[in-house]
C-alpha cells in the first residue's frame, strides 16, 4: 500500500475483503463509505466527481422520491395498455420530487484486479434559489413513501435544510432571460428617450399628485446632496404628512436613494419622473440576494453616468454566474449525459422519467417520444432488473428468487455484502470503495434504500453479472469499452418497464416488445372489448357486477372483471359488439324511466343514478388528466364529465381502433372475483400490487378452472 | 411588554408535543382548557391558498373572489396540503394580565392502525418548507415522531371495519313471539349448562386431556384469563334476546357483543367472572381497552375534541384558512358550499372569533398584512401593557428554546391587546353576546383577504392599496389572446378593438391564458358580453394575436370553482363550463351580484412567473 502512487497517499482505501488486516466491517450495510453531498460541499464534490466519471467504465445511479403513485388507481395494472402505463409513469415523475440521488462511478483498476468505486449520495431539494418573483415550486408526497423513507432513517432535515437545488435546462434559460431582462430594462429605461415611453398615462389625478410630490422630493434630495458639505449626511424628509423617508445610501460609490415601500405602479411613475426631469439621476433596478431593489442614483456628469452603467453591466455577468450556480444538481446530470457513459440502474424507467422531467424539460406526451428523447441524452443504459430477468445464467444462479436489488446483491455479491473471509474464489469480482480522508465527516456507512448505497449495490450486481456472462475484466486492456462489448450488447438499452406486462422497452427503437423469456400465463387483454364503469353503488361486489351483466348478455359474455378501486371497474367482454350494446342499453334504460326499465336486470347497476360507462379510451383520458383524486369516480367528476354514457361514435372507428389494440402485446386474464376488496369503500390505503393481483388470480383460477 | 421582545422572551415557552409525550400532554391540556376563558389556535401547513401555486396562479385567493369562491379555493388548499404543526393556547384573561398555557403539537398523517391513513398523499410548497427550515424546524422529529390522527368520519369507518367487542345496554323487547321464546329457552339452557360446568371444573382438578375435552364439549373459550363462550346471533333482535336471557341467569356473567365486519352483530360472547369485584375489574378493563383504542385511532384529533366539547370561544388568525384545514383533516370532508361548511363547523365549534375581524375595529390595523405587522403597529401606536404569564415548568422542560408555535402566543397577545383597547371586558370577564363575534359574522373574514402568518410575500404587499368595491356584474373574464402578452400590452390592444374599452377599466391576468376585466361604469360588461355573443365583435380583432377572443361574466368563473375544474388553465376550465351549460349562462343577467374588491395592483405579472 505504501508504494502506491501519489493518488493513493491522499485517499484511504477501504478494501472490503481483498486484503485481510485492513479495516473490515461486519454487517452487510455498514461497510460502505458513502459520500454525502449537500449544499455545503457540493462544489468540491462536483469537481471531484467530474474526474471520477471521466475515468469510470460505468456509472450506477439510483433515486429516492417522495412518492410513486398519486392515487391508488394510478398504480400499474395488468389491464393498462402501454399508453396508459406511460401516462401513469408521467404522472408520477411530474408530481413527486426527487430527494436523494445516488451516483457511483466504477473503474476497473487492472493493477489491483478490482473495481474502484466512489459512491456519492446527493441530497436534492427543489428550493427556490434565484430571486425570481412568482409562484414557488410544489410537489406531492405520498404518505406511505415518506413513512417508508423514515423507516430507513432518511434525514429529512438534511434534505430540506441542506439539499442541493436545481434548475432544468428550460428553467435556466428562463431565469437568465428574466434576470438579464430585468437588468437591461433598468438600463434601457435609464437611457431611452421620453417619446418611447409616453405610454404610461398619467390618467388618474392621484397619479399626477404622486408624480408631482415625487418630483419635489427628488429635487429636494438632489439639492441637499449638492449643497451639503458632507454628502453622506442622512437627509430627512420633513414633510410631516408623509411617512416616507428618503435615506441616502451609497451605491457604487455614488449617493443613492433606496426606494422601498412603493407599489410597482408607483415605481413606474417614479421612473417616469426621474427620466423626465432629472438628467443627473438614474433609476436602476438591482437584483440582490433575494429580491430586486429599486434605487435612484445620483451621477455627476454624462461620463460618470456612462461609467456607472458599465459597472452595472458587469453585475449582469455576475447574475449569469449566479444562475449557473443555481443550476446546482443539474450539473451532475449534465456530467452523466455529457460523456456518453454507460449508465446502470435497477428498474430505472421511473428514475429516467424523473431525471428527464426534472433536469431536461417537460415529459413528452407519448412513450415513443420519451424513449427516443432519453436515448438521445443517455446513449447507453443498462437495466439490471432486465439483465437479471433475461439472462439464463444469472437466473440459474439466483435460483429464481426475488429480483429485488438487495436480494440480488446478497446472492450475486455475497463477498461484498457479507464480507466473508475466503476471498480466493475467482468467480467473484472485487470492489474497493475509496473515500478521501479530507472530507471524512461527510461519509456515512451506507444503508439499504439510501440512494448512494443502492447505486453502489446496482453497480456491483452489474459487474458481477458481467463476469457471469463471461466478460473477463482481467484480460481486457484498461481502455476497453463495456458499452460495446458483445456479451452484454443485447442487454444494453433494454429496460424493464416496471410492471408485469411481459414486455420490455427498447430505447434504440423506441418501442415496446415482448420479453423473450416471458411465459404467457393468461389470454390476451383485448382492449376493444373492455367497458369502463364507475360511480356504481358501493355495495356492489365483483360477483354482483358479473351476474348483472351475464343475466343480460348470457353466461359467457364476461371474460373478466377488474376493480380499479371500489368505485370503478373494467369489464372485459367476450365480444366487441357487447361494449356498444351495453352502452346503448344503459343509455336507453336511463332515458326511459318506465317500470320495465326499473325491473331490468341491469338497473341494479344503475342504482343511485351516478353510474357512468364508457369505452377504454375514456379510461385513458381520465388517466391522462392531471388531477389525482383518491377515488376513481371522484377523479372522473373532477374532469367535468357530465355525460353518463359515452356511446361509440361509429362502429367503423371502433373496429379500426381495435385492430391496433388487439395487436398490443399485453395480456392477462384477471378474474378478480374474490370480492375481498369490495368492502373497502373509501379506503385511502388501497394499493393493489402485482402480487395481490396474481394471488387473486390464483384463487379465482382454482375456483373457475 | 413589548411585542418585539416577545420572541426572545417566549423562546422555549411553548410545550412541544410529539408522539412520545402526547398522552400526558393531552391530560394536562384537558385541565388547562377547562379552566381557560378562550383557546387560541394556529397551524403551520405545507402550503396555503394565500401563496400561489406554480402551475395554476389563479388558484390563489384573489381580491375579486366572492366569499363563496374564496371558500372553494380554501377548500382546494385544505384538501391538498397537510398540517405539520398545530399550536393550541388556552388562556385566562385578567385585565392586562394573561395566563397562557401554550402547546405545540407536531403532526404527521401516518397510517398508524394499518387500516385507514388520514391522507393518501399531500402537496408541499417548497417556499413553506424552506421558511420552516429557516426557523429551525425539525422535519425528522415531525415525520418520525409526529402524532397521527383520523377525522371523525374516518374514525367511524374504522369502527365499521375493525369492530371490537362492546358492552351493550339491554333494551327490553316489547312483545315476544313464539320463536323468540324458543330461542331464549334454548340459549338459557345452553348458558346454564355451561355455567354449571365452569363452576364444577373450577372445583375439581383434572388432567389436561380431560380439561381440554371438557372445554371442547362445553364450548368454553378464554377471554383474557376468564372463561367465556360465544353465542352466534344473526340479528340485532337476537342480540337483545340473548342479553335479556343472560341477565336473568346470574350476575357474574358479562355479555359482550361482537360485531361483524359490515357493522351488524355476529355473536354475543359471555364472560364468566368469579366475583363482584372481578366483574368490576373486567368492566374497567374493557373500558380502558376501548379508551386506549380510541386514543390510538383518533390521535391528535382528541385535542380538537377537547376544545370542541369545552365550548370555549376559539380565536385564530385567518380563520377561513385554518378552519377549512381543521374541518377537512379532523371532522369530515369539506362540503361543497360555504353555507354548509359554516353550519357543519358550527356544530363543532360554537364560537369562533377571527382576529382579523376584530382588528378591523382599529382602522389602520386592517392594512396589516400579517401578524407581525399588526403587532408592531399596535406597539407603535398604542401603549397597551399586556403581561403574558406562562407556566414555569414549560420553560424548564424546553431547554432548546424552540420558538415553534409562538404564533399562537402572538395571537393571544394581539387578542389581549385588542381586547384592552376595545374595552371588551373591563372586569376581566368576557361579556356574553354582543361583543364576542359569533360565527354569523364569519363571512367578514374575507376582509382583508391575503393575510398570512408567514413573512410578507413581496407581490402581495400592496394588494389592497387601491382596492375598491365593485360589483361582480362589472367583471368580465376574457381569453383567447396570445399567451405571451403582458397585461399592459393586452390593455392597449383592447382599447383599440372596441369602444367599450375606451372607457375606464382595469385588467388583471388571472393566469397566462385568461384575464379579468372590471369596468368602472356598470352596464359595460353586459354590453360587451352581448356583443361578443352576437358574433360581430371578433371581425376586426386582428390586433389580438389570435382571433378567437372570448368572454364570460362572473357566473362562469364561479361555476368553474364550484365544479372543481382546478386542474387546468382558467381559459380551458371556462371553455369547459360554457360548453356544458350554454342555457344557464345566457340567463346570467339574473344572477345575484356580489360585492368584490378590485385591487389594481394585484396583477400577476406574467414576466415574473
Amino acid at each position: 500500500m505504501r508504494n502506491l502512487p501519489l493518488f493513493w497517499a491522499r485517499s484511504q482505501t477501504l478494501i472490503l475483503w481483498l486484503i485481510p488486516g485492513l479495516r473490515r466491517f461486519s454487517s452487510a450495510a455498514a461497510g460502505v463509505a458513502v459520500k454525502n453531498v449537500t449544499r455545503s460541499n457540493f462544489e468540491p464534490a462536483l469537481e471531484d466527481l467530474r474526474a471520477r466519471v471521466r475515468e469510470a467504465d460505468f456509472v450506477a445511479i439510483d433515486l429516492e422520491m417522495t412518492g410513486v403513485t398519486s392515487a391508488p388507481w394510478r398504480d400499474s395494472f395488468e389491464f393498462d395498455r402501454s399508453d396508459v402505463r406511460y401516462l401513469k409513469l408521467k404522472d408520477s415523475a411530474e408530481k413527486f420530487a426527487v430527494v436523494q440521488f445516488g451516483v457511483c462511478p466504477f473503474r476497473w483498476e487492472p493493477s489491483r484486479g478490482s473495481f474502484v468505486t466512489h459512491p456519492h449520495n446527493f441530497y436534492v431539494f427543489p428550493r427556490k434559489e434565484l430571486p425570481i418573483h412568482g409562484p414557488s415550486y410544489e410537489f406531492l408526497c405520498q404518505t406511505t413513501s415518506i413513512d417508508f423513507l423514515a423507516k430507513y432513517q432518511f434525514d429529512f432535515n438534511t434534505c430540506i435544510h441542506e439539499g442541493i437545488s436545481y434548475l432544468s435546462r428550460a428553467q435556466e434559460a428562463e431565469a437568465l432571460k428574466y434576470l438579464s431582462s430585468k437588468y437591461l430594462d433598468g438600463l434601457a429605461n435609464s437611457f431611452c428617450n421620453l417619446e418611447e415611453h409616453e405610454d404610461i398615462p398619467l390618467g388618474r389625478t392621484a397619479d399626477l399628485f404622486f408624480s408631482e410630490r415625487m418630483k419635489a422630493k427628488f429635487q429636494e434630495w438632489r439639492d441637499a446632496i449638492l449643497k451639503g458639505p458632507d454628502k453622506g449626511c442622512v437627509y430627512k424628509e420633513n414633510a410631516d404628512s408623509n411617512e416616507m423617508q428618503f435615506q441616502t445610501v451609497f451605491f457604487k460609490m455614488r449617493p443613492a436613494v433606496f426606494l422601498d415601500g412603493f407599489s410597482s405602479h408607483q415605481l413606474n411613475l417614479i421612473q417616469l419622473v426621474v427620466r423626465k426631469h432629472f438628467k443627473d439621476l438614474v433609476y436602476i433596478c438591482v437584483v440582490d440576494e433575494n429580491k430586486s431593489w429599486q434605487r435612484v442614483v445620483y451621477v455627476e456628469t454624462e461620463e460618470d453616468k456612462a461609467s456607472f452603467m458599465k459597472e452595472v453591466q458587469q453585475d449582469l455577468i455576475r447574475v449569469e454566474k449566479r444562475v449557473e450556480s443555481a443550476v446546482g444538481f443539474r450539473h451532475v446530470v449534465d456530467l452523466l449525459a455529457s460523456d456518453g457513459k454507460l449508465i446502470v440502474g435497477h428498474n430505472c424507467l421511473l428514475d429516467l422519467a424523473h431525471i428527464y422531467s426534472k433536469f431536461f424539460g417537460p415529459l413528452p406526451s407519448s412513450m415513443m417520444e420519451f424513449i427516443l428523447a432519453v436515448h438521445e441524452k443517455f446513449p447507453y443504459i443498462i437495466d439490471t432488473k432486465h439483465l437479471l430477468n433475461s439472462s439464463q445464467v444469472i437466473q440459474f444462479l439466483m435460483k429464481r428468487s426475488s429480483k429485488s436489488l438487495s436480494s440480488a446483491f446478497s446472492l450475486l455479491c455475497p463477498k461484498v455484502s457479507s464480507d466473508s473471509q475466503n476471498s480466493t474464489s475467482s468467480t467473484f469480482v472485487r470492489f474497493e470503495i475509496q473515500a478521501d480522508e479530507t472530507g471524512s465527516s461527510c461519509f456515512n456507512s451506507g444503508a439499504k434504500h439510501e440512494a448512494g448505497y443502492d447505486a453502489f449495490m446496482t453497480g456491483c450486481v452489474f459487474a458481477q453479472a458481467c463476469s457471469h456472462l463471461g466478460i473477463k475484466f482481467e484480460v481486457h486492456t484498461p481502455s476497453y469499452d463495456l458499452a460495446r462489448n458483445d456479451k452484454i450488447k443485447k442487454y444494453i438499452n433494454v429496460l424493464y418497464p416496471g410492471w408485469n406486462s411481459g414486455t420490455v422497452v427498447n430505447l434504440n427503437t423506441g418501442t415496446e416488445s415482448p420479453e423473450s423469456g416471458y411465459k404467457r400465463k393468461y389470454p390476451a387483454v383485448i382492449f376493444a372489448n373492455i367497458v369502463l364503469i364507475w360511480g356504481f353503488p358501493s355495495k356492489l361486489k365483483p360477483k354482483d357486477l358479473k351476474d348483472c351483466i351475464c343475466s343480460v348478455f348470457g353466461p359467457d359474455s364476461i371474460t373478466s372483471v377488474f376493480f380499479i378501486d371500489t368505485t370503478a371497474a373494467l369489464i372485459q367482454l367476450s365480444k366487441e359488439e357487447f361494449v356498444n350494446e351495453i352502452l346503448v342499453l344503459k343509455d336507453t334504460l336511463e332515458r326511459e324511466n318506465d317500470p320495465i326499465s326499473v325491473l331490468h336486470p341491469l338497473s341494479k347497476l344503475l342504482e343511485g343514478g351516478k353510474t357512468c360507462a364508457a369505452n377504454y379510451d375514456t379510461y385513458r383520458d381520465i388517466c391522462a388528466a392531471s388531477a389525482s383524486k383518491v377515488l376513481f369516480a371522484d377523479q372522473a367528476d373532477s374532469l367535468g364529465i357530465r355525460w353518463k354514457t359515452k356511446l361509440g361514435t361509429g362502429s367503423q372507428e371502433t373496429r379500426e381502433a381495435s385492430c391496433n389494440e388487439t395487436t398490443t402485446e399485453v395480456k392477462s386474464l384477471v378474474e378478480h372475483l374474490s370480492g375481498v376488496r369490495a368492502n373497502f369503500r373509501r379506503q385511502f390505503k388501497h394499493q393493489i400490487s402485482c402480487d395481490d393481483i396474481l394471488d387473486s388470480l390464483n384463487v379465482s383460477k382454482s375456483l373457475h378452472g | 411588554m413589548a411585542a418585539s421582545s416577545g420572541k426572545q422572551r417566549w423562546a422555549g415557552a411553548v410545550k412541544q408535543v410529539t408522539k412520545s409525550n402526547f398522552a400526558a400532554a393531552l391530560q394536562q391540556l384537558r385541565t388547562d382548557v377547562d379552566s381557560a376563558d378562550i383557546v387560541a389556535i394556529s397551524c403551520r401547513k405545507t402550503g396555503d391558498s394565500v401563496a400561489s401555486s406554480r402551475r395554476h396562479p389563479w388558484h390563489r385567493v384573489l381580491p375579486i373572489d366572492t366569499p363563496e369562491v374564496a371558500y372553494l379555493k380554501a377548500r382546494l388548499a385544505a384538501e391538498s396540503y397537510e398540517i405539520l404543526q398545530f399550536a393550541v393556547c388556552p388562556f385566562r384573561l385578567r385585565g392586562h394580565k394573561v395566563l397562557a398555557y401554550p402547546y405545540n403539537f407536531h403532526l404527521f398523517p401516518r397510517d398508524e392502525i394499518n387500516l385507514i391513513g388520514p391522507s393518501y398523499s399531500f402537496s408541499c410548497q417548497t417556499s413553506f418548507l424552506t421558511s420552516m427550515a429557516q426557523e429551525g424546524f425539525d422535519f425528522n422529529a415531525c415525520i418520525y415522531d409526529g402524532i397521527s390522527y383520523l377525522s371523525r368520519v374516518q374514525e367511524s369507518m374504522v369502527k365499521e371495519r375493525n369492530p371490537i367487542p362492546q358492552i351493550q345496554p339491554i333494551s327490553s323487547c316489547s312483545s315476544l313471539s313464539v320463536a323468540d321464546s324458543i330461542f331464549m329457552s334454548r340459549i338459557k339452557s345452553r348458558v346454564v349448562h355451561w355455567w354449571n360446568i365452569c363452576k364444577e371444573s373450577s372445583n375439581t382438578i383434572d388432567g389436561d386431556l380431560i380439561e381440554s375435552l371438557r372445554k371442547l364439549i362445553s364450548g368454553t373459550e378464554l377471554y383474557g384469563s376468564r372463561p367465556s363462550m360465544s353465542i352466534s346471533v344473526c340479528s340485532d333482535r337476537q342480540v337483545q334476546l340473548v342479553l335479556q336471557t343472560v341477565s336473568h341467569i346470574h350476575d357474574d356473567i358479562v355479555p359482550l357483543v361482537v360485531p361483524d365486519k359490515p357493522g351488524g352483530p355476529k355473536a354475543v360472547r359471555i364472560v364468566l367472572t368469579s366475583s363482584e369485584e372481578d366483574k368490576n375489574l373486567l368492566m374497567t378493563e374493557i373500558q380502558n381497552f376501548e379508551n386506549e383504542q380510541d386514543l390510538r385511532v383518533r390521535g391528535f384529533r382528541e385535542v380538537i375534541d377537547v376544545i370542541s366539547s369545552s365550548n370555549k370561544p376559539v380565536i385564530g388568525y385567518n380563520c377561513l384558512h385554518d378552519f377549512t384545514f381543521i374541518h377537512s383533516k379532523f371532522i369530515a370532508p369539506l362540503p361543497p358550499t360555504l353555507f354548509e361548511f359554516m353550519c357543519s363547523l358550527r356544530l363543532v365549534f360554537t364560537n369562533i372569533l377571527d382576529i382579523n375581524h376584530l382588528s378591523k375595529e382599529i382602522g389602520p390595523l386592517r392594512k396589516a398584512k400579517n401578524l407581525c405587522a399588526a403587532l408592531s403597529y399596535l406597539k407603535r401606536q398604542f401603549f397597551v401593557p399586556i403581561d403574558i404569564e406562562l407556566p414555569p415548568e414549560a420553560a424548564e422542560e424546553n431547554s432548546n428554546k424552540a420558538i415553534h408555535g409562538n404564533n399562537v402566543l402572538q395571537i393571544t397577545y394581539l387578542f389581549a391587546a385588542l381586547n384592552a383597547l376595545l374595552k371588551l371586558n373591563p372586569d376581566g370577564q368576557l361579556p356574553q353576546g354582543q361583543n364576542i363575534m359569533s360565527i354569523e359574522d364569519y363571512s367578514n373574514i374575507f376582509y382583508p383577504i391575503c393575510t398570512s402568518l408567514q413573512e410578507p410575500d413581496d407581490e402581495l404587499n400592496y394588494l389592497m392599496e387601491h382596492a375598491k368595491k365593485s360589483s361582480s356584474d362589472n367583471l368580465v373574464f376574457l381569453w383567447g389572446f396570445s399567451q405571451l402578452i403582458s397585461s399592459k400590452e393586452l390593455k392597449r390592444e383592447l382599447q383599440q378593438i372596441h369602444e367599450v374599452f375606451m372607457e375606464d377599466f382595469e385588467l388583471q391576468l388571472m393566469d397566462k391564458t385568461c384575464a379579468a376585466i372590471v369596468f368602472s361604469r356598470s352596464g359595460l360588461a353586459e354590453a360587451l358580453l352581448k356583443e361578443m355573443g352576437s358574433g360581430k365583435f371578433c371581425s376586426d380583432a386582428l390586433l389580438i394575436k389570435t382571433s378567437g377572443l372570448r368572454a364570460v361574466g362572473y357566473d362562469a368563473y364561479r361555476k368553474v370553482c364550484m365544479s372543481g375544474l382546478w386542474e387546468a388553465d382558467l381559459a380551458d376550465s371556462l371553455e369547459n363550463i360554457i360548453a356544458g351549460s350554454t342555457n344557464s349562462l345566457s340567463a346570467s343577467s339574473e344572477k345575484d351580484s356580489s360585492e368584490v374588491y378590485w385591487g389594481s395592483e394585484s396583477t400577476i405579472n406574467l414576466s415574473e412567473l
